[in-house]
Formats: C-alpha cells, sequence, structure tokens
C-alpha cells in the first residue's frame, strides 16, 4: 500500500457517514483529479498497488458505474470507496467509469500450481459461474474476471461467502458452496485466463 | 453451378475494385445462390408442408418442429455425412436455430451476430455485427436464438433490449427500436415471430425483477403496436394451495396476505419474462406462449399472491394483444420451475376421446402438460420424465435438496410432435439441487434471485430423450444420455429424430422406438435446435454446434449442415 492510499484510508474512514446521504454532484469535481485519486490505489499504470485491489483498468463501464452506486448508496462497503463514492452523481460516475474502461487491461502474472485448473472447473460447473461469467472476460454489468488480481480475486470470494460483501446477494449462497482450496485455486484460475 | 462460379469472381472484382473497408459486412447486393424472393405470409403460414425452406423457429406457426421432408429417413440415415462446415468469428454459447430461405440460411451467434450462408456449401454471404450498446443483461449466457424472416427483412432481438430489421440480400439494418430499458434488466435472446405486420416478442428478465410482457412491432417501421403485459395489475390470484397436478405448494397463506395487506401488489418487478416464441393459431387469430418465473426467483416473500401469469400458459388475441385465457402450472412459484419451452399446437384427445385443437408444453416440472386450446384448461400432464423428489420442499437459508433441479426438467429447448404417431419429443436434464432463500430488497435492476440453486457436487447427472404419447400421458420410450440436456430437437417424415449433446454429440433416433441410428461427434457441445431443408433436391439436417454457457458445455463456433452421401 502506497503512503496516499493509505492515507486515504484514514481519510475515508472520517467520512463513511456519507454513505447514507443520497449522492450530490461532487463540487470541483475534474476528472484529472479523480483519476490521480483513483490511480493512487489502482495504480498509476492499471496495475494496483495491493495485490487486494482490483484492476480497474479495461473494465467493464457498466460494471464500474454499478459498483460506484452501490459504494456511494451503501449496498456495497469499503472502508476506502464508500466515502469517496459517495460524492459522485450519477454522471461523475458514468464520467469515470467511461474513463477506465477505455484503459488497457494491464498484464499481471500469475503461477498456476498443479490441479488448479481441475479444481476451478469443478467450482465453475458446479456454480453454474459461466452462465453469467461467460469466459470471464466481462461484458456491460458482468465484471472481467481474467487477468484480474488473484488475491483481490479470492477475497471478493470469501467476502460473498463470508457474508461481507452483499451487493451480489445471489453470490453469497453460491460462493458457499466453495472451500478454501477451490477459492484459491480458482483465484489464480481465473487470474491466470488471457484477456482478449 | 458455372453460373454460380461466375457471379462469385464478380462479386471478388467488384469488392476489390470499391476496396471497401466494410468488405466483412456486406459482401453483395444479391445472393450467391438462388433468387431471393421475398418470404411472403403464404409461405410462412404454408411452413408446416414445406419440405424445402425452414422458415420459423421452431418449423411453423404451430411449433411443431416436425418437417416433412423424407429423403433422409431411417432406412439411410446411417450414410449422412457433413455437407459443410462454417466457422463463426464468435467461439461461444450457440442456441440458434437455423432459419433456411430458398438456399439461404440466416444464423445468429452470442452477441448478436448474424450470418447468412449459401446452405448448399457453407459459404458466407454477409455478416451483421450488432452495434450493442454500453448496458447487456443475460442470466444464461449472452445467447440469441435465432431470427425471424419476412418479405425482405431479418429480424434479432439483442442482449441490450433492441428489436433489430436487416436487409436480408446485404445484412444492412434498416431500423432498430428500444423494446424496454436495458438498465432495468430488459434483454432479449429470444427470435422473434413474424405474422403478417407484426413482430412478436417477448424478454428476458425475471432474475432481474423486470415486469414481463409480450409486444408487436411494426415490420416496417419497428413502431409499436401492442403489448400485452404478462404480469397484469392484479397478480393476486385465487391464492391457490395445489400446483396442476395436485401437489400440496406448502404456501403460506395467511402471511402472504399479511404482506400483500403490507407491501401492496408487487406486479411492477414481478418477472415473468418470455423466454421463447408464441404458437400462432391464425384460424382463431390467437397466439400461445409460456411465461416465465417470478422475482425475485426463490424468496416468495416480497411477492404475495398466485404471482400471475407467472408459471403459465397464456393464451392472447394476436390483433390486439387482449387477454384470452391461461392456465397456471405453479403459483407463487419459488424454485424457478418454471414455463419456458416453446408450446405446440396439435390435434389431441380430450378426456372423451374426441379430438380437439390442443397445446403441449413441455415443463421445467418435467411433465408435458395437454391443454385444450379454446380456454387453456388442462385435459392431462404426462408422466414424469425425470426424478421428481420431496416436490414442493421450501426453499431454506441452508439450503433444500428438491427434484428436479432448477434447470428442470426440460428448460428453454422446443419439444418436436409427429403427429402420425402422436408423439411429443423432449430433451431433458437431471441435475439435483439444493434452494436457498436469501431475501434482500429489489436491486434496482441488478440480479435478483433471492437466494441461490446449487449444483449438489456429488450426485450423478444425467439427461434424457424422451417420447410421450400426448394422448395418454405415457412415456413411449426413454434414452438415457450421459449428460443433461439442453438445445432442442427436430423430427422429420423420415420417421427420426436430431438432438444433440453437451459432450458433442449429435444423434438421429427413430422415432418410432427411440433406436439410436446415427451419431456424429461435433468437438464442442451441440445445444442448439436441429434444423432441415432442401435445396436442388437434396436434403440437409443443420445444427450449430458451439457448447453451452449455462451447463458449461465446451464451446465452440460450427454450423454444421449434414446430407446424405452420394
Amino acid at each position: 500500500m502506497t503512503s496516499r492510499c493509505a492515507r486515504l484510508l484514514l481519510l475515508a474512514a472520517s467520512v463513511t457517514g456519507l454513505a447514507t446521504h443520497p449522492a450530490i454532484a461532487k463540487e470541483g469535481f475534474l476528472l484529472e483529479d479523480e483519476v490521480a485519486l483513483c490511480a493512487s490505489c489502482h495504480g498509476e499504470d492499471g496495475v494496483p498497488v495491493d495485490p487486494a485491489y482490483p484492476v480497474i483498468w479495461g473494465q467493464q463501464y457498466f460494471y464500474i458505474y454499478t459498483q460506484l452506486r452501490d459504494y456511494g448508496a451503501g449496498r456495497r462497503e469499503n472502508d476506502i470507496m464508500t466515502g469517496i463514492a459517495a460524492e459522485y452523481d450519477r454522471d461523475q460516475a458514468k464520467t469515470l467509469a467511461e474513463h477506465f474502461a477505455a484503459l488497457a487491461w494491464p498484464e499481471i502474472p500469475v503461477q498456476l500450481q498443479d490441479g488448479d485448473p481441475a479444481l476451478a472447473e469443478k467450482g465453475i460447473t458446479g456454480g453454474q459461474c459461466s452462465a453469467c461469467h461467460g469466459k470471464w472476460q466481462g461484458d456491460s454489468r458482468i465484471p472481467r474476471l481474467a487477468g484480474q488480481q488473484p488475491g483481490y480475486l479470492a477475497q471478493t470470494m470469501r467476502d460473498f461467502k463470508n457474508d461481507v460483501r452483499m451487493n451480489a446477494p445471489d453470490k453469497n449462497s453460491t460462493m458457499k458452496q466453495l472451500d478454501e482450496a477451490t477459492i484459491e485455486a480458482l483465484s489464480r484460475y481465473l487470474a491466470d485466463v488471457d484477456v482478449q | 453451378m458455372r453460373d454460380w462460379s461466375r457471379l462469385a469472381a464478380t462479386l471478388v472484382a467488384a469488392l476489390v475494385a470499391s476496396g471497401s473497408a466494410h468488405a466483412q459486412e456486406e459482401t453483395s447486393a444479391s445472393t450467391l445462390y438462388g433468387d431471393l424472393q421475398s418470404v411472403t405470409q403464404s409461405m410462412l403460414s404454408r411452413a408446416a408442408g414445406d419440405g424445402n425452406n425452414f422458415l420459423h423457429p421452431n418449423a411453423n406457426y404451430a411449433q411443431t418442429r416436425y418437417y416433412p421432408a423424407s429423403q433422409i429417413n431411417t432406412g439411410n440415415v446411417r450414410s449422412l455425412r457433413p455437407a459443410w462446415i462454417f466457422q463463426t468469428e464468435i467461439v461461444d454459447t450457440m442456441e440458434t436455430s437455423p432459419i433456411v430461405v430458398n438456399g439461404v440460411m440466416y444464423v445468429t451467434t452470442a452477441f448478436n451476430h448474424v450470418y447468412a450462408l449459401d446452405a448448399r456449401t457453407g459459404k458466407q454471404i454477409w455478416h451483421h455485427k450488432h452495434a450493442m450498446g454500453p448496458v447487456t443483461t443475460y442470466c444464461c449466457g449472452p445467447n440469441n436464438r435465432g431470427v425471424a424472416v419476412a418479405g425482405d427483412k431479418v429480424f434479432m432481438g439483442t442482449l441490450d433490449a433492441k428489436l433489430v430489421a436487416l436487409d436480408a440480400k446485404t445484412g444492412k439494418q434498416l431500423w432498430e427500436t428500444q423494446i424496454a430499458e436495458a438498465e432495468l434488466g430488459y434483454s432479449e435472446t429470444m427470435a422473434p415471430s413474424v405474422v403478417e405486420n407484426m413482430v412478436l416478442i417477448g424478454t428476458n428478465g425475471g432474475e432481474y425483477g423486470i415486469r414481463g410482457f409480450v409486444k408487436a412491432f411494426d415490420t416496417e417501421t419497428g413502431e409499436l403496436i401492442w403489448t400485452f403485459h404478462t404480469v397484469p395489475e392484479d397478480s393476486v390470484g385465487v391464492w391457490a394451495t395445489h400446483d396442476a397436478t395436485g401437489r400440496d405448494m406448502h404456501r403460506d397463506i395467511e402471511a402472504e396476505k399479511a404482506a400483500l395487506e403490507t407491501m401492496g401488489d408487487p406486479y411492477e418487478t414481478l418477472g415473468g419474462g418470455v423466454w421463447q416464441n408464441p404458437a400462432v393459431d391464425l384460424e382463431s387469430r390467437r397466439i400461445y406462449f409460456v411465461v416465465g418465473n417470478p422475482s425475485p426467483d426463490l424468496d416468495g416473500s416480497l411477492r404475495p399472491g398466485d404471482n400471475l401469469y407467472t408459471d403459465s400458459l397464456v393464451s392472447v388475441n394476436l390483433d390486439t394483444g387482449e387477454y384470452v385465457c391461461h392456465f397456471q402450472y405453479i403459483a407463487h412459484d419459488v424454485w424457478d420451475l418454471d414455463a419456458v419451452s416453446p408450446p405446440i399446437i396439435t390435434t389431441v384427445k380430450d378426456d372423451a376421446g374426441n379430438d380437439v385443437k390442443g397445446i403441449l408444453h413441455g415443463g421445467k416440472t418435467g411433465h408435458v402438460y395437454v391443454h385444450k386450446a379454446d380456454d387453456c384448461s388442462m385435459i392431462r400432464y404426462s408422466e414424469a420424465m425425470v426424478p421428481q423428489e420431496d416436490m414442493w420442499t421450501l426453499p431454506t437459508a441452508e439450503g433444500a435438496r428438491m427434484l428436479p433441479g432448477a434447470n428442470g426438467g426440460v428448460e428453454w429447448s422446443p419439444m418436436a410432435i409427429d403427429p402420425s404417431l402422436h408423439l411429443s419429443y423432449a430433451i431433458n436434464l437431471h441435475q439435483p439441487m439444493t434452494y436457498t432463500v436469501r431475501s434482500t430488497p429489489y436491486p434496482e435492476g441488478k440480479l435478483w434471485l433471492g437466494g441461490s440453486f446449487d449444483v449438489i457436487p456429488d450426485e450423478a447427472q444425467w439427461g434424457n430423450v424422451t417420447a410421450i404419447d400426448y394422448n395418454t400421458g405415457d412415456i413411449a420410450w426413454q434414452v438415457r444420455t450421459a449428460e443433461p440436456m439442453i438445445g432442442g430437437i427436430l423430427a422429420t417424415a423420415g420417421g427420426l429424430v436430431f438432438t444433440g449433446e453437451g459432450n458433442g454429440l449429435f444423434k438421429a433416433y427413430d422415432s418410432s422406438n427411440g433406436g439410436e441410428l446415427w451419431r456424429f461427434q461435433a468437438g464442442a457441445g451441440v445445444n442448439a435446435p436441429p434444423s432441415s431443408y432442401t435445396v436442388e433436391g437434396r436434403q440437409y439436417i443443420v445444427v450449430a454446434a458451439g457448447g453451452n454457457a449455462q451447463l458449461n458445455y465446451k464451446r465452440g463456433n460450427n454450423i454444421i449442415a449434414f446430407t446424405l452421401a452420394d
């Protein structure tokens, strides 16, 4: 975590109350400034500063937009993102989503372990994951998982499983079917899928 | 053949000369084969007896998927060989029903690509890629189940909830209309149907809290003609406690009535998608379609009442969209065991043994339901085609096992019939699942299942091909397959039924007894409905092999046409 990202975390802790307020336009919104704010955690070059943070460069436009909305409305909680997103109105959130969706997805090497594909495929078939996620490239409201940070993927699956993340509630019970070994294998497997 | 070669050479030369950057999308102003005459209403109306074309997604307005040609038959099907294979650009789930008009074939792929092909050779005539908007929705893969054809147009519904009309000769878009608001979860995967001046289409979205509908649009302009909401403003119904087969659904009616007092009628977000084509009865000027599950799928606490007309057969007036009749299979469904497979119009025996106009529907429950067409009432239901256990166990927070699993029974896969044998043919899934409920408020157009259906990892899964005598409800024959079946089936006058499997096998069975007569390994899941057609006196069977996202069957990109070896 960079020092700036750490400062954001502290700052966010003091403004989380904003999440309960209806989103209004952030005064003095300048895309350049907001992008710089995002880059302090999500990376200047698209590679996040922490393995637990998601890649957002090249992520699906509508997915980014709905996540910002959900953070702002309190449907998805995160110590940093909740306060930041609560300041944006819909147009501002869309502007940011358009910006990041248009960027190139970064390459982040990942090392598969023996047995990962078989364990991952079993979890995928049992959870009917490909019904929505297809070939993992994302589409509109479905996020790209291919090439995502394995740490973020694993943490997200655990957060669903443990009812920490609640803005896609149908995932909660699906993820409860997965044991830790499958989550780990699946996160590496998805991170290793080629981005198309 | 020589004429065709000259024409092709001319086209290539013209393209080179023009230096067109759009050659991939528009290769010609005319067809490579034959004279692409307009598809007339007479052709569409007489499709059941047309052994040359395949004009409707389910073969004809009655949706029998019974093809009248018999050149390929039980005596020679062993000689069936691939005539050609066309590979699309999109290697992904395929559910398209190939449409064939005078030697030109139209197929679609995932993400709304459309191809026109020479049906004799598989050579591409044109390729249209829909300019997809930023918001798409699908619960079960980025599917498309095909086009409708009429006049000189080709019609397709899209994942961003649009209806588009293309020029059949060039693939150029003529018009598009927004069917419903994509951001709220509306989208299209079904093939439209065309009757006279109307394009009929339903909507996906039962997993997203939409309010379902069937709409009719003007074929020339795309303007809306009528809308039938599949969920009426009074969706409460009669507080039915038992399903169509008489089984107790364990509803807590008093709790539902109390909830209704508190929250009012939930019709605005009650779901009720229409996933498949209506059967069209031009004689009575009615259409028949089935309505899918209520939203949220597994959580009934937020939607008191019978949730009319979800999980129902519905008939409306073709010209006005006005309600005629309905029959609800499962009131207040909390298992997503809804009604998806397209209904079929045919003559059936009533209880007294008299021939009456009937409607058949293969339910996700695993029954084939037989109805009277005039009032939608049920005459009988068939033996269960798949194991049923502990129906109707309510979903729990921990997950409750009940069979069938939530994919059915019979999924969206269309059935076929052979009227001479009074048999209906369905493909089935056996996928044991648990049903888990988790109540969450309406999430503004996001996926809203109200829980989950989860495959039980250690229990065996398999499929069936099942023939039901629809005049008795008895299983006439049944063949087990290695994997759950999804895609569709075709019957022919050659005494055959054709259907494919997720493991890549495409098979022909004797339609009278289920004997396997032929098979082909396609290399990817064959999970789309087959079609048939005849060009220059040669009959073909054609099917897409692109796998299936919902069941995670191996993806591919092949359209494969078969004909008899010389």
